[in-house]
């Protein structure tokens, strides 16, 4: 019981990585780089939610809402203002960039919000037990978060003229632009959708934790992790890659000290990759 | 543009012949150190300069009445101005130019006023060593006082190779159980002391089963480890002893044993944002027991962060404290309205035992300081509680027994001095005192 315990909380980390790291992989697949600032975007929709929500009291949805839709604006706004003008000069120079975007960021969120912790304005999360299993309200909404989500973006990139155009571009952009697919438009519509998953993560991170101003990029390693397990570019792999990475790492708890969970989290990353160097994506990616 | 060019030149000769000057007075408040050891090191053999240390203690600036004749001797404030620690640097700086008032006030020391030179490290280690190099050198500072854990082991060198005492009101790293002792003093005791008084706590309010939260530092572990051999001695059942990293959005992986144990009481030892999530997640989780955390959560913001609810009655916190009974303590109570606030008596003890090291001294220098310092602060000799009294009892040919407004301060083989620690419970929103453990409950 105690293992199915471990294998539940597990799933939830899994969802949580999955939401931080979906957006991520979408970057990656269609802009050609690794934005390392994805990371301190979760931050910025954290602490827009925990300041509408407990400074200025607006009630939680509203300001979870308000927090994602102005993290995807910064998002773009980063895309047009600083990735845009380089990007011919490289994924190499773009990732390097980016890096510098989260140092950034990172320093307006630390002189806007100070040092110190944040936490929101909402109840002690709710607990139930099914079959001994214990799961709690915002673990709950964590799961159903990340699958309404995961299933929201396949359908938006499968139905939709814009998904379609972003799987287009992804695929080839020349190819995609001769067929008369609009890259700005595209592009912009990548930024605010990659974005807006950041800032989806970032109002689960202010609902589930306390909140620092470096604790939103200290997740940046366990997104690379999950992201190059599912083979960077392929959002579907996202998902198994995510659950893969939290349920071992939650389930080696049960056999080995909680402090070597990151550890876990790697090791799983490289074993894979010795068996499957392009990650479980392998060369298809969707 | 003859006559022009002239003026630009008279001009530039006088700022040249002012910046000399300048130059030349800039250094004058360390020029009295550096000529004396010049003068030692011109009447020393060169390559005997390794064997001069206890002889620089006897020869430097000689013992003068009047302070000196009104000269000064400069001691270091290095300490975080800006940063995380902050708060805490402004008060132990705040505290030591307090000490050096009295101390000044009272007549100096027989080495002169005492000058202090403040530097901001905040926090870092590598600003702190080149502040650090920069008093000793440039401004001749005999000792600094006051660097953080994180500063003061990078300095531990640097105080051996320059012969300059450097001593600490709150740096309660264990490294320096090891490295301090010669030259590296603390007027706080060691994180150990907080694990001891913790174990102690724990051990004594009846609980079947503890289990242990540790954050994954150096600080929290060491003490813990004390702590849960003291729980294990008293024959209490240890559930679990989990190490987490801090920085996680959850802490759950980490809480499912701990939940599925239900212990009697759970020992966190973390930081605030570690420790709000577990404590929440442990209660949103069916975790009824009582807690006791470490100093980190020992402030009044985590009643709103965690919920007052949640930890009203049922949370402890143990945390580095003086003893306000003290006569000591009192005193300084009644002449520094900024006594209570963290550390600030620590910082006054550390300058006025400097004060009276250089009293007791035959030298002026940071070998002088360290050859008496033990012998001030714990002898037979005469109590005294002020630089004053120590002065004239010195004066008078007598031996001193400082005792501090922190408590007593009797400095064992590694520099460090008991302590005192509170024990805090949660009532209405607010952190209440429940228990005082004086220095000497753990004097065994």
């Amino acid at each position: 019981m105690l293992l199915l315990q471990f294998f539940v909380t597990g799933v939830v980390t899994g969802c949580f990585l999955i939401l931080a790291t979906i957006g991520f992989s979408l970057t990656r697949r269609v802009e050609g780089f690794l934005n390392i600032a994805h990371a301190e975007l979760l931050g910025v929709s954290a602490f827009t939610t925990w300041w509408l929500n407990a400074e200025l009291g607006v009630h939680v949805i509203v300001a979870a809402v308000v927090a994602i839709a102005f993290t995807a604006l910064v998002g773009l706004l980063i895309a047009r203002v600083i990735y845009d003008p380089i990007r011919a000069r490289g994924p190499a120079v773009l990732l390097i960039t980016s890096t510098g975007v989260a140092f950034v960021l990172g320093g307006v969120i630390d002189g806007l919000i100070g040092t110190g912790i944040r936490t929101l304005q909402i109840g002690l999360a709710h607990r139930y037990e099914v079959f001994g299993i214990r799961i709690t309200s915002h673990q709950l909404l964590m799961v159903v978060l990340a699958a309404a989500t995961s299933v929201s973006l396949a359908v938006f990139l499968n139905r939709t003229r814009t998904g379609l155009a972003i799987r287009a571009m992804s695929a080839n952009p020349s190819l995609a632009a001769s067929r008369g697919v609009n890259l700005s438009a595209t592009s912009r519509a990548t930024w605010l959708l990659s974005s807006s998953l950041a800032g989806i993560a970032g109002v689960m991170l202010a609902v589930v934790a306390t909140l620092t101003t470096d604790l939103a990029f200290a997740q940046i390693l366990q997104i690379l992790a999950v992201a190059i397990l599912a083979g960077l570019g392929s959002l579907y792999a996202v998902i198994v890659s995510g659950l893969l990475v939290g349920i071992a790492m939650d389930v080696s708890a049960f056999w080995i000290p909680a402090g070597y969970r990151p550890l876990v989290a790697f090791a799983v990353v490289i074993v894979v990759l010795v068996f499957r160097p392009a990650g479980l994506a392998g060369t298809r990616a969707a | 543009m003859g006559t022009n060019k002239r003026k630009w030149m008279r001009l530039f000769a006088v700022l040249f012949a002012l910046s000399l000057v300048g130059a030349a007075c800039g250094d004058d408040d360390s020029a009295d150190q550096q000529d004396q050891d010049a003068e030692e090191t011109a009447s020393q053999p060169s390559e005997d300069a390794a064997g001069t240390d206890s002889e620089t203690a006897d020869e430097t600036s000689p013992p003068t009445t009047e302070a000196a004749e009104r000269g000064e001797v400069t001691v270091g404030v290095l300490v975080p101005l800006t940063g995380e620690l902050g708060e805490f640097g402004a008060i132990v700086a705040d505290a030591i130019e307090f000490g050096v008032s009295e101390i000044n006030a009272a007549g100096g020391t027989r080495c002169g006023d005492i000058r202090t030179v403040v530097a901001d490290t905040g926090g870092d280690a590598e600003t702190g060593i080149r502040e650090a190099t920069n008093m000793i050198e440039s401004e001749g500072a005999v000792a600094i006082l006051g660097p953080t854990s994180g500063v003061m082991v990078p300095l531990v060198d640097l105080a051996h190779r320059e012969e300059v005492v450097i001593m600490s009101p709150y740096a309660g790293t264990i490294t320096l159980n090891e490295l301090g002792g010669d030259f590296v003093y603390r007027t706080v005791s060691s994180d150990l002391g907080d694990g001891a008084a913790s174990g102690l706590w724990l051990s004594s309010r009846g609980y079947e089963s503890v289990a242990f939260l540790i954050q994954n530092e150096e600080s929290t572990i060491s003490p813990a480890e004390v702590a849960r051999d003291e729980v294990n001695a008293a024959g209490i059942k240890i559930t679990d002893f989990i190490v987490y990293n801090p920085g996680q959005p959850s802490y759950q992986a980490e809480l499912t044993t701990v939940l599925a144990n239900d212990p009697d009481a759970i020992f966190l030892a973390g930081g605030q944002e570690s420790g709000v999530t577990v404590i929440k997640e442990a209660v949103a989780g069916g975790f009824e027991g009582e807690w006791l955390f470490t100093a980190d959560l020992a402030v009044p913001e985590i009643f709103d962060a965690v919920g007052a609810d949640l930890i009203n009655d049922k949370a402890f916190v143990e945390f580095a404290d003086v003893d306000p009974s003290l006569p000591e303590f009192i005193s300084f109570e009644e002449r520094y309205d900024k006594a209570g606030d963290p550390f600030a008596p620590n910082s006054f003890d550390m300058v006025t035992l400097v004060a009276l090291a250089l009293e007791s001294a035959g030298g002026c220098d940071g070998a002088a300081i360290n050859g008496t310092i033990r012998g001030v602060a714990d002898s037979d000799g005469t109590k005294v509680s002020t630089f004053a009294e120590g002065r004239d009892v010195l004066a008078a040919g007598g031996t001193i027994n400082y005792e501090g407004a922190s408590g007593p301060l009797v400095f064992d083989a590694s520099g460090t001095v008991s302590g005192a620690y509170t024990i805090q419970q949660a009532i209405n929103g607010e952190w209440v005192n429940v228990e005082f453990y004086p220095a000497s409950t753990f004097d065994r």
